[in-house]
C-alpha cells in the first residue's frame, strides 16, 4: 500500500530533550571516538549525536497510522545534518519533526523527514533530514 | 594528523580512517542511540529478512565518517554539514574505511567542501556503504 501523501508537511509533537554528560560519553564510547572533548566536565557532543533526538522523535512519524508505513520494509536511504553548533551537556533542546516529502521512484517510495532542533533560546542548532526508503510500496 | 586550512588544496585526499565493526560496538550503539531495531541485534531476525546476519546501523557507519572528519580538522565543532547516501550494508567483523577528497575551498569562511565515502572489501569486491556524500568542514 502506498504512503499517504496528504501528510506531506505534517508537523508532529515537539519533544523536549536535556543533553546529559553521561549520554554524550556513552555515545562517544559506542562510536569508538576517543576525543577527550567528549569526556570533559562539560563536554560537547559528537556531530551525529542528534541521531538520538531524531530517533526519540521519529517514532511519531513512522508509527503514524495515517501514514501507512510498514516498518519491516524500511531501509535508511539518506541522512543529512546541518550543524550550527555542536550540542553540549546542559543543553535544553526542543526537537520538532515533520514530513518534508513523500515521493516514488521505481518500485520504491521515499519518505523525507525533517527534525528541527532548537535550544532554550529558540535558535535552531541542528537541522536533520532523513530519507527512509519504503521498499516495493509504490503504486504502479 | 591535524590539518590547517592554509595547507589544503582542491584534489587533496584526507587521511583514511579505518575500524573493524564489532558486534559489541553495534549493541552499544543501539543503546546509545536508542535505535533498538532487531536487524542490528538478532541474527535470526536478520536472516528472516534476507541477510546472512545482523548489519550495522547506517548511522553507526556515518558516525565513523564524521569522526574521520573531526580528527582531520582537529575540532569536534568543525563539521558544519554532512550529507550521505547509504548504499551497502556492513556486517560484523568487516573493516570500514572512511575517507574523502577536497572538492572546494572557501577562504572567506575557511571552509573545505569534501567529497566523502565509506568503503569496505568483501570477497575481493569493493562495497561502498556510504557514497555520493559530501561534508563541509570549517577550520579555525
Amino acid at each position: 500500500m502506498a504512503l499517504n501523501r496528504e501528510l506531506i508537511g505534517k508537523e508532529y509533537g515537539e519533544v523536549e530533550f536535556d543533553v546529559e554528560r553521561d549520554r554524550i560519553v556513552q555515545f562517544a564510547d559506542a562510536i569508538g571516538d576517543d576525543d577527550a572533548r567528549y569526556r570533559s566536565e562539560e563536554p560537547v557532543a559528537p556531530p551525529t549525536f542528534p541521531t538520538v533526538l531524531q530517533i526519540a522523535t521519529g517514532g511519531q512519524i513512522v508509527l503514524d497510522p495515517e501514514l501507512g508505513l510498514d516498518y519491516s520494509r524500511v531501509v535508511h536511504g539518506e541522512q543529512e545534518y546541518v550543524i550550527e553548533r555542536p550540542l553540549k551537556a546542559g543543553d535544553h533542546l526542543v526537537a520538532t519533526p515533520r514530513i518534508a516529502d513523500i515521493f516514488a521512484k521505481g518500485p520504491n517510495e521515499f519518505l523525507v523527514t525533517e527534525t528541527m532542533i532548537r535550544d532554550a533560546s529558540g535558535e535552531v542548532v541542528v537541522r536533520g533530514l532523513s530519507t527512509l526508503i519504503s521498499r516495493g510500496t509504490a503504486e504502479r | 594528523m591535524t590539518a590547517s586550512f592554509e595547507g589544503l588544496e582542491v584534489g587533496q585526499e584526507i587521511p583514511v580512517y579505518s575500524k573493524v565493526v564489532k558486534r559489541e560496538d553495534v549493541k552499544a550503539y543501539a543503546d546509545a542511540s536508542g535505535d533498538q531495531n532487531p536487524l542490528h541485534q538478532d541474527d535470526n531476525f536478520a536472516r528472516s529478512v534476507g541477510f546472512p546476519g545482523i548489519i550495522a546501523h547506517g548511522m553507526f557507519t556515518m558516525a565513523h565518517l564524521a569522526t574521520a572528519l573531526t580528527r582531520w580538522a582537529g575540532d569536534p565543532a568543525a563539521l558544519k554539514r554532512i550529507k550521505v547516501q547509504f548504499r551497502a550494508v556492513v556486517y560484523m567483523d568487516e573493516t570500514i574505511e572512511a575517507g574523502g577528497t577536497i572538492a572546494a575551498l572557501d577562504p572567506g569562511t575557511r571552509t573545505a567542501t569534501v567529497d566523502v565515502w565509506v568503503r569496505l572489501t568483501r570477497a575481493g569486491e569493493e562495497e561502498q556503504p556510504i557514497k555520493n556524500a559530501q561534508a563541509e568542514v570549517r577550520f579555525a
